[in-house]
């Protein structure tokens, strides 16, 4: 065990493990911030190179840019109101108005300090009890799924408490844009009027960065160009004080413990994580009157939870061999790659590897908070630049962003329609966060319901006979229903009063 | 014009990213006089991009040029498909088409590519599909799962990683086949990965996929869709042995290089014989090997015969499986 302990530090400490290891999470933390890079492309990006790498660098690489990825994405969240992935899309909800505020560097030492907590304990989490987590994560079928799935869904109450009629007619337009392509259980096109470009559905990282980046240009363009110098005035990053933790760590807990749980499901993601974490912190949370309005704790929830994924959705890849989503399923190609087989006896097989890793991603968390500081410093400067510059730099990043990987000029299209459309939305109040929750937890919410109606022949009253599903569809409509209630209360109340 | 400015520069940067692979130059006039463009009709990343990375170098050492990888993702990947269709035949660019890209989404969907459109150039890959079930299952062969489903009609549940995908086909191929397509039921997954979790948790109990499956889940092989049976697996037997009819009874993930046709023959049989050194060097075989993909090379003229006789016993299967 020991012995085994010193090999996989050995490992670890070569100046290739060390480089790469810094290297590896900066370029995650860079691509990630970029608009329209995802974690599966940065991942993908990285791939080729780690071909002529050893073992344990080359999946350090991976798992470095990996974990980089999903905090940089709340870097361009808070200081340009775009995700640079869609996980964290809920973070923009409170961390811009914060940047408006200008607190731009405060609510980067938020999201830093959340990232680096979730990444940790999904870490341990990850070490000490993959594979019993992995047998159990097998009890969640596609109805327990389905259950989950709803209660993400309700998400879209949370965030838009402004105007909640709106906000539900912005979800179900994502929930529409989720049902173009191929039907899920057929096969059969639905929506794509002849045009075989939309077999497979609207790509979803050309929708997010059209609705949130490009809509986001015309805005400001449409607004008059201030012409005066700073977008948001930030200096770096501010770390949160001990004291104000006061009061929120309950909060961090609960978005880290729901990051990793949905981690360790298969075909969830960090998307749909951030979204129940966030929509569960705005109903308990003690500030929830300030949230959508910069509150650090919407912050918190978005981000602690969506790197708590990273170390969850390894459990089920290193423990079972099964990948929980693409960036997994490219690390399991990797390991194949290099001659590990992956699958149940991975973890026996090759404890040396298995150590380094767990290791490595540790040494990777803890990266985040010194280079995710560099990094912010490095944009801090960009941001200066008169907003002209900086709106066509943003208009190209999104061009290219959109082509890179997929390289599909009709995604173009999508994303400029996108854009124009969720900009005549916005315009009339319309909130675009509900729209992207819609299209990201649509499909699989489709699959697994349509999934579950084949496993019990058609009746959706059998779903009630797994706990666990029930449990959640109550709670479900319990949430949806809440905000109806209080408000007809209120209503009744003042009627009374008056 | 957008695009293909981005796309300019990005094959700039790619290239410098170390991802196009050089060779010695060619002399002037001669072919190829310039890169040749690998097309993926997938996202990079995935076990077809990175085959395709991995025959690259090889290719391109082979043909005396440049060749460089692009991807172009979408529809399943006909996107790709028919963007190629419409190019010149020049050479300069290859598609790399599975089964499902070539002979079967131009069956099922309305798509500007047909039988006809291609100049199949060589086959690259070629892998037998097996019949799985879970390693703790209780079905020991066939004939118990042949027994266990014709006595439970619409109890078990066979997966497939997407309806239309060689998966489904593959398991249409073996219960059509059986005459047993009424007494199962489909339960489609969003990819391979869920469809395995399905299995592990006993949701599903039948599976068809290529024998590199194998790796990651504790599975259990019962028939293989091959002409015979495979050397490191003898007691296994074919699904003709089985009893499933032709032409269902074999059924290869197989993929390989097409150009748009009518592609000079003397630049068609260049290609074809660099693609075969590719494919048979050492490098590459190694590369295969570990990624567990079974390498079959064809010439033009046996893989242009293959792919029309595979696109035949496609629609045999499309109509079985009601896409």
């Amino acid at each position: 065990m020991l012995s085994t302990f010193g090999d996989s530090l050995a490992l670890l400490t070569s100046v290739e493990a060390i480089l790469t290891l810094i290297l590896g999470t900066m370029l995650g933390i860079i691509l990630g911030a970029l608009p329209g890079i995802g974690s599966t492309v940065a991942v993908a990006i990285i791939l080729p190179f780690t071909l002529g790498m050893s073992q344990a660098p080359a999946v350090l690489l991976l798992l470095a840019v990996y974990a980089g990825s999903v905090y940089g994405g709340s870097i361009s969240a808070i200081l340009i109101n775009t995700p640079g992935t869609p996980q964290s899309a809920a973070t923009t909800f409170d961390g811009y108005p914060m940047a408006q505020r200008g607190e731009a560097g405060r609510a980067l030492g938020w999201a830093t300090m959340a990232s680096v907590a979730g990444g940790i304990v999904s870490v341990l989490l990850l070490i000490l009890a993959a594979p019993q987590l992995a047998r159990l994560a097998l009890n969640f079928g596609p109805i327990e799924t389905f259950g989950l799935l709803l209660l993400g869904l309700t998400c879209i109450v949370a965030v838009s408490s402004g105007d909640m009629i709106k906000g539900l007619i912005a979800g179900a337009l994502g929930l529409l844009l989720a049902m173009v392509g191929g039907d899920p259980i057929t096969g059969t096109p639905r929506f794509t009027f002849g045009d075989f470009r939309l077999i497979a559905g609207f790509d979803l990282l050309a929708i997010v960065i059209g609705v949130f980046a490009l809509s986001e240009v015309l805005l400001r363009v449409s607004e008059k160009l201030s012409g005066t110098a700073e977008f948001v005035s930030f200096k770096g990053i501010v770390l949160p004080r001990l004291a104000e933790w006061k009061g929120r760590l309950k909060g961090l807990a609960k978005s880290i413990a729901l990051g990793c749980g949905i981690g360790v499901l298969p075909g969830t993601g960090a998307a749909t994580a951030a979204f129940v974490s966030y929509a569960e912190a705005r109903r308990s949370s003690p500030n929830s009157g300030n949230f959508g309005k910069g509150e650090p704790d919407g912050i918190i929830a978005s981000e602690g939870a969506n790197n708590a994924v990273t170390g969850g959705a390894l459990v089920p890849t290193m423990a079972l061999g099964i990948p929980g989503d693409a960036v997994t399923a490219v690390m399991l190609a990797t390991l194949t790659l290099h001659g590990i087989t992956p699958g149940v006896r991975l973890m026996q097989d090759n404890p040396t590897l298995i150590g380094a890793i767990f290791a490595g991603l540790m040494v990777i968390n803890l990266l985040l908070l010194p280079l995710g500081m560099l990094a912010s410093a490095m944009a801090a400067p960009l941001l200066r630049m008169r907003e002209a510059f900086m709106l066509t730099a943003i208009t190209l990043l999104c061009f290219v962003g959109v082509y890179f990987v997929r390289g599909n000029p009709f995604d173009l299209w999508v994303m400029v329609a996108a854009g124009i459309s969720g900009f005549i939305l916005r315009r009339q109040g319309f909130p675009m966060a509900p729209l992207v929750i819609g299209m990201v937890l649509g499909p699989t919410l489709e699959m697994t319901l349509r999934q579950g109606l084949i496993i019990t022949n058609g009746s959706f009253g059998a779903f009630f006979a797994s706990p666990i599903a029930a449990t959640l569809i109550v709670i479900a409509i319990a949430t949806l229903c809440w905000p109806l209630l209080s408000a007809a209360r209120g209503r009744f109340r003042s009627r009374r009063g008056a | 014009m957008i695009s293909r400015s981005i796309s300019t520069g990005l094959m700039g940067a790619v290239a410098a990213a170390g991802l196009c692979l050089t060779a010695q130059t060619a002399q002037a006039g001669e072919f190829p006089e310039r890169a040749i463009n690998l097309i993926v009709p997938f996202n990079a990343g995935g076990g077809t991009d990175l085959l395709i990375r991995g025959f690259a170098p090889h290719f391109a050492e082979a043909i005396g040029g440049q060749a460089f990888v692009s991807n172009m993702a979408g529809g399943a990947g006909t996107v790709a498909a028919s963007a190629l269709a419409g190019q010149r035949a020049d050479g300069y660019q290859l598609g790399y088409f599975s089964i499902t890209i070539a002979t079967i989404q131009p069956q099922i969907r309305e798509v500007p590519y047909g039988l006809d459109s291609w100049t199949p150039v060589c086959a690259v890959a070629a892998s037998p599909t097996m019949f799985f079930v879970a390693a703790d299952s209780p079905f020991q062969s066939m004939d118990d799962v042949v027994t266990a489903v014709r006595d439970n009609p619409g109890q078990y549940l066979y997966g497939s990683s997407g309806p239309g995908a060689i998966t489904h086909l593959s398991m249409v191929a073996a219960f059509e086949g059986l005459g047993l397509s009424d007494h199962v039921r489909h339960l489609p997954f969003q990819g391979s990965g869920p469809a395995m979790q399905g299995m592990a948790a006993g949701t599903i109990q039948f599976f068809g996929d290529t024998e590199l499956l194998m790796q990651g889940g504790d599975l259990r092989p019962l028939m293989v869709f091959n002409a015979e049976r495979l050397e490191h697996l003898p007691d296994l037997p074919t699904a003709r042995e089985v009893g499933v009819q032709a032409p269902l009874d074999e059924l290869y993930l197989w993929g390989g290089l097409f150009a748009p046709a009518g592609l000079d023959q003397a630049v068609r049989d260049q290609l074809s014989e660099a693609c075969r050194v590719a494919t048979e060097s050492d490098g590459f075989r190694e590369f295969a090997d570990r990624t567990g993909t079974v390498l079959r090379y064809m010439d033009a003229d046996t893989f242009d015969a293959f792919y029309r006789e595979a696109f035949g016993a496609a629609s045999t299967l499309i109509e079985a499986s009601g896409l």
